[in-house]
């Protein structure tokens, strides 16, 4: 009956958003535009939020430090890809497409490794103090943030590298498309069903939603939950690393890029339910159509701050109507 | 005569600050008014420098304190401390500068609609979220402290993110008129809202917030509506709070965004921790302690291996690093580990009395 109603606010926001856009568009080529870019920011939002979703449904830290991880990943990528900085590869890959994909790649494998430390070292000793777990997190975040600053400096960097793939577009209804934004919305729902299905289909995904329930039951019957614990954590901030990574070419890198999609990232698991992967997967597309329609309806007003502060409002809304969010549970 | 006994302490502090001014004016041989010039006075010399430092520990202490009545003694999270510190910061500043009214009236009533104002917020915050348990209060108070922070640095009337200065300060309160008054004005609400608070903790109410601390469910078994509680130790924490911001105003005479961010959540945050939490010095010493260390080392480089590094740069990181630190190895801080290590040395000392000397065995009979 929950779920019902649900669905209901679900499908009620996501025709309204719509809605809204396609009437106020002048054409059916505007209106495809800021669909995309709202699946997008979406996918970008899902990949930072689902690990702190999963990684709260499992061990009950809310990871202040994801957007940070987001953060990192933007900044690793944006080194690898250009010229100067900490690691030059124009000279020895030329191909900037494969300089992209290397780019990719040692963003995943920063935020993995720097996840495990975080995991593993840092939030390890402190399972019998929960309430500190959520202040570390607060405080790596911080840490990050300083050594980022140290390293790259607070000037903020705009992308500059062109590569195939940024740059090709398809014609639609007389509008220009960008074929990276498809691209990433389709690697983004190909990756909500993969770990979807890893969650229900797989051993680990067994243990894990198990775990869900009941973490201490799940250690009495034998299973190391700690490894998978530090599994989880590391894959969360890998993939929050990635969602930065893929975004780089577009935001840039800048030291405010992460509080601002840890909010987002916040309403976003809030909304759909604290520790429910649907409700995180759903959420994140709903918000970032949310600010795509925003961003569009801003344009040529004094209100530019509406984008900003859209996912808040949102959030705001669902919980009036569901106050344990979307697909949540009354914990 | 038992309550100046176990104060010692604490009064011979607060004499040593109402002194500290002219202490050191006669050491660095400076006058502790300032130096008057024309009708004006000029605030140059060690001793105002000095006032200054120990104003802007003093509001950060306050800062801190009230922090520490949620998060050490209610056992209450928030991160967005800051949007009660600016907020009041704003509405102070509004009052002195885009009102009508003159400014004795401007200061009290802006005051009154701070105070009134954020714990109005701190309440309606805590009613939308407190209700559910685990995490979605620190989650709303991060959340609402950062939309008032972007609504701040783009709000056009506000001068967006440069922020206004206040000029309008009536002469006898002016932080650069009239340090002195300032100082002793500030240093009165720092000693109060410290007496506050250990009379508030010490209270049957104070009990009960320790209560929901230590295991909320249990308060709420024994019939206490602990949500009350708990909301009305986020009101008291955000009045408080909002008279830190006042103050920093007044001190600054500049009011700008930053006062809404995140830093200013971080520092009370960081000052309780580091100064150990539940404790009613803690706060204080952990402000008191990374303020003067910051005054001290903000202009110093290190050199290391031929590179030289400005201190001001790296502060931020240190600041986490002992942060991080701190939370794993000594979490109950510098009061808190040194109340236990004390405790332990008592129980050591009493167990080798008993050692030495074993009590007469008790009469039969």
């Amino acid at each position: 009956m929950r779920r019902h109603t649900s669905v209901l606010v679900i499908i009620a926001i996501i025709v309204g958003l719509l809605a809204y856009s396609f009437f106020n568009s002048r054409s059916l080529g505007s209106f495809g535009i800021t669909v995309l870019s709202g699946l997008f920011q979406g996918m970008l939002l899902f990949l930072v939020a689902s690990g702190m979703s999963i990684v709260f449904g499992l061990m009950d830290i809310l990871n202040m430090a994801q957007g940070t991880y987001f953060m990192v990943g933007t900044y690793v990528a944006y080194d690898i890809q250009h010229a100067g900085g900490l690691i030059d590869l124009t000279a020895s890959v030329p191909d900037p497409n494969l300089r992209f994909f290397i780019a990719v790649v040692g963003a995943i494998l920063v935020g993995a490794g720097l996840g495990a430390i975080l995991e593993r070292g840092l939030l390890r000793p402190l399972y019998a103090r929960p309430v500190f777990q959520l202040v570390l997190t607060f405080g790596v975040a911080l840490v990050l943030t300083e050594i980022i600053t140290l390293v790259w400096s607070t000037t903020p960097y705009s992308w500059t590298e062109t590569f195939g793939v940024r740059e090709g577009f398809f014609e639609l209804f007389g509008q220009r498309f960008s074929t990276y934004r498809l691209f990433v919305v389709g690697m983004g729902f190909l990756l909500i069903i993969s770990i979807a299905l890893l969650l229900q289909r797989s051993r680990i995904g067994i243990i894990i939603r198990a775990g869900v329930e009941d973490s201490e039951m799940v250690e009495s019957l034998g299973i190391n939950v700690r490894a998978v614990f530090t599994l989880v954590f590391t894959l969360g901030c890998a993939v929050a690393a990635l969602g930065g990574a893929v975004a780089a070419p577009f935001l840039g890198a800048s030291t405010t890029i992460g509080s601002t999609f840890l909010l987002q990232a916040i309403a976003v698991v809030v909304l759909g339910g604290m520790g429910s992967y649907v409700g995180t997967a759903v959420g994140s597309i709903m918000v970032g159509l949310a600010i795509a329609v925003a961003q569009d309806a801003a344009i040529g007003t004094s209100f530019s701050i509406l984008p900003s502060i859209t996912p808040m409002l949102l959030l705001i809304l669902i919980l009036l109507v569901r106050p344990s969010g979307l697909f949540g549970s009354n914990r | 005569m038992k309550q100046l006994r176990s104060n010692w302490l604490y009064s011979l502090i607060l004499v040593f600050l109402i002194a500290f001014p002219f202490i050191v004016g006669a050491l660095t041989e400076s006058s502790p008014t300032g130096v008057p010039r024309g009708d004006r006075m000029i605030m140059r010399g060690e001793s105002v420098r000095w006032q200054a430092v120990l104003i802007e520990v003093f509001i950060l202490s306050i800062l801190a304190m009230s922090y520490n009545l949620m998060f050490g003694f209610t056992g209450v999270i928030s991160f967005g401390h800051a949007l009660f510190f600016g907020s009041a910061g704003y509405i102070i500043g509004l009052a002195l500068e885009y009102t009508a009214l003159d400014t004795g009236a401007a200061l009290i009533l802006g005051s009154l609609a701070a105070f009134v104002i954020c714990g109005g917020v701190g309440l309606m915050i805590g009613f939308v979220s407190l209700r559910l348990r685990g995490v979605y209060f620190t989650i709303f108070t991060l959340a609402v402290a950062e939309m008032f922070y972007i609504f701040f640095s783009r709000f056009a009337l506000t001068k967006a993110e440069d922020g206004f200065a206040v000029t309008e300060l009536p002469v006898w309160l002016d932080p650069s008129q009239s340090r002195l008054t300032f100082y002793y004005i500030v240093l009165a609400l720092f000693v109060l809202t410290f007496l506050f608070i250990r009379r508030l903790v010490n209270s049957p109410t104070g009990a009960v917030f320790k209560a929901i601390r230590e295991n909320e469910d249990r308060a709420l078994a024994i019939g206490y509506n602990t949500l009350r509680f708990k909301l009305m130790a986020i009101v008291i924490a955000g009045m408080l709070a909002a008279l830190a911001g006042i103050l920093q105003v007044l001190l600054n005479k500049k009011i700008g965004p930053e006062m809404l961010s995140v830093g200013y959540t971080i520092d009370p945050l960081l000052n309780t921790i580091i100064g150990g939490i539940g404790t009613f010095a803690g706060p204080v010493i952990g402000t008191a302690g990374l303020h003067l260390l910051d005054t001290f080392f903000r202009d110093a480089t290190l050199v290391i291996g031929g590179s030289t590094i400005q201190v001001a740069n790296v502060w931020g990181l240190v600041l986490g690093l002992i942060f991080i630190l701190v939370v794993i190895v000594f979490p109950q801080g510098v009061v808190g580990t040194w109340q236990s290590w004390r405790l332990k040395r008592q129980i050591r000392h009493l167990e080798s009395r008993m050692a030495v000397e074993p009590s007469p065995a008790p009469e039969s009979g």
